[in-house]
């Protein structure tokens, strides 16, 4: 068994690559006046989020990195390392990554620690630094373990899971348009991602991508940029604090308040942790689909077109 | 990466970026340049809540916001907005103007910059009717 695997850090020797990228892109927008916008504030506390991911990840990481090593002990399977198989790792991490991000979006218990990276109203690469802190605590390493029990080491599968981060943080921009054609119907490209990231009606819960914008016309969940409705950025109602802590806690601590609410049932307080953000016991807030449901109610010209299809 | 290599970039990076930033004038806090505007950033924040009244202050960085369901107030946030009601707002009056405290995890502490005669008369009007 391939026990003492290794590879490079790859997200942290790409710190250097981020602060030149993030110059770039700045300098590009000053000098071009287009290509997207930065606001002091907003970028610190994305870079702040991002170096306190750093830091969780050095101080929580052998949580789930021990937890795979169990699982790698009791598999009988190795799939060994050759360039082929880390090829193959990397495509099936994107497809985990798919899924990870998609409950990230369908269950509040996953969203408490997603949303931090939805909180900027700006849409720049510093907001692909804006990462959780709290990602050990979704418990999301399960959706890991089938890789590491088919026989990809546990190494291989951080590794390429480190690679797929890298490739997203290029494609948090507004500088760049639409790339060649075959490239977007592969790809996930910032065009498709400035979609994952808008908060209009239309394009809520759509393009949970990594690297293969595949897996969401696979799974039904594509959503094209239209060039009549730009992404407005940020979250359904936009937080009014730049704090990184309650940024990075504000949701854990609405299921708190929710779940100690007098007078619920148990099944009540487990919906309020499980289902999608936005639902209530009593109805009072709207879900997702509640919101596309109204926005059609508005403006039933747009049924049946990108967004409000289903 | 070694750490004593790792956290000088990270610190020299955010504090370099955040300094330029700063120096290349991306610091200005949003403006609400007419009424229309304010009212746009509240429906951005609460879209099915009607404002019937909008109150831009003198310097154009907040508007008070009457709605059927209550005041509210818009804000900004860097060079966004927010919005929120205000339901139990505790309002305190500051040097500058208002300090408004709400029970809220996400936008706990609002501070509007008004002028002297803004500042007596919004806390009589942020106070919520129902």
């Amino acid at each position: 068994m391939t026990d003492m695997l290794s590879y490079p850090e790859v997200t942290q020797l790409a710190v250097p690559f981020f602060i030149a990228a993030i110059l770039i892109e700045l300098v590009w927008i000053v000098i071009k006046g287009k290509g997207g916008r930065y606001e002091t504030r907003d970028a610190l506390t994305s870079l702040i989020m991002g170096a306190g991911n750093v830091a969780s990840s050095i101080l929580l990481g052998f949580i789930a990195y021990g937890f795979f090593m169990l699982l790698w002990r009791i598999t009988p399977l190795d799939l060994g390392a050759s360039v082929g198989v880390i090829v193959l790792c990397f495509v099936l991490d994107d497809l985990r990554y798919y899924w990870v991000h998609r409950f990230g979006h369908r269950i509040r218990w996953v969203w408490a620690s997603h949303v931090n990276y939805h909180s900027s109203q700006h849409y720049n690469l510093t907001t692909a630094l804006r990462q959780t802190w709290t990602g050990t605590f979704t418990f999301m390493m399960i959706i890991r373990a089938p890789l590491i029990l088919l026989g990809f080491h546990p190494a291989m599968v951080l590794f390429c899971g480190g690679l797929n981060l890298i490739y997203q943080f290029w494609i948090h921009t507004e500088a760049i348009g639409r790339m060649p054609k075959w490239f977007e119907a592969v790809m996930n490209t910032p065009s498709h991602h400035r979609v994952h990231h808008g908060r209009n009606a239309r394009y809520l819960d759509a393009n949970y991508a990594g690297v293969f914008i595949i897996w969401d016309k696979m799974f039904g969940t594509f959503v094209p940029e239209l060039d009549g409705e730009k992404p407005d950025y940020g979250l359904v109602h936009n937080l009014g604090t730049f704090n990184p802590v309650r940024v990075a806690f504000h949701e854990w601590v609405g299921i708190w308040r929710d779940v100690r609410q007098p007078g619920l049932s148990w099944r009540d307080r487990w919906m309020y942790c499980v289902m999608p953000p936005g639902w209530s016991h009593d109805d009072s807030r709207d879900t997702s689909e509640g919101i596309k449901r109204k926005h059609l109610a508005h403006h039933p010209e747009d049924a049946g077109t990108p967004g409000f299809e289903h | 990466m070694p750490l004593d290599i790792l956290l000088p970039m990270v610190i020299f990076g955010i504090v370099g970026i955040t300094v330029l930033l700063h120096l290349l004038g991306l610091s200005h806090p949003a403006l609400l340049g007419n009424q229309t505007e304010a009212r746009t950033a509240w429906l951005d924040e609460f879209g099915e809540d009607i404002p019937t009244r909008v109150i831009l202050s003198h310097d154009h960085r907040a508007a008070l916001i009457e709605t059927p369901l209550g005041n509210g107030i818009v804000w900004p946030m860097g060079a966004d907005t927010t919005a929120r009601y205000l339901s139990d707002a505790q309002i305190t009056r500051t040097a500058n103007g208002l300090r408004i405290d709400l029970p809220d995890y996400t936008a706990p502490r609002i501070h509007l910059t008004l002028d002297a005669a803004e500042a007596d008369l919004w806390p009589t009007l942020l106070k919520d009717p129902a």
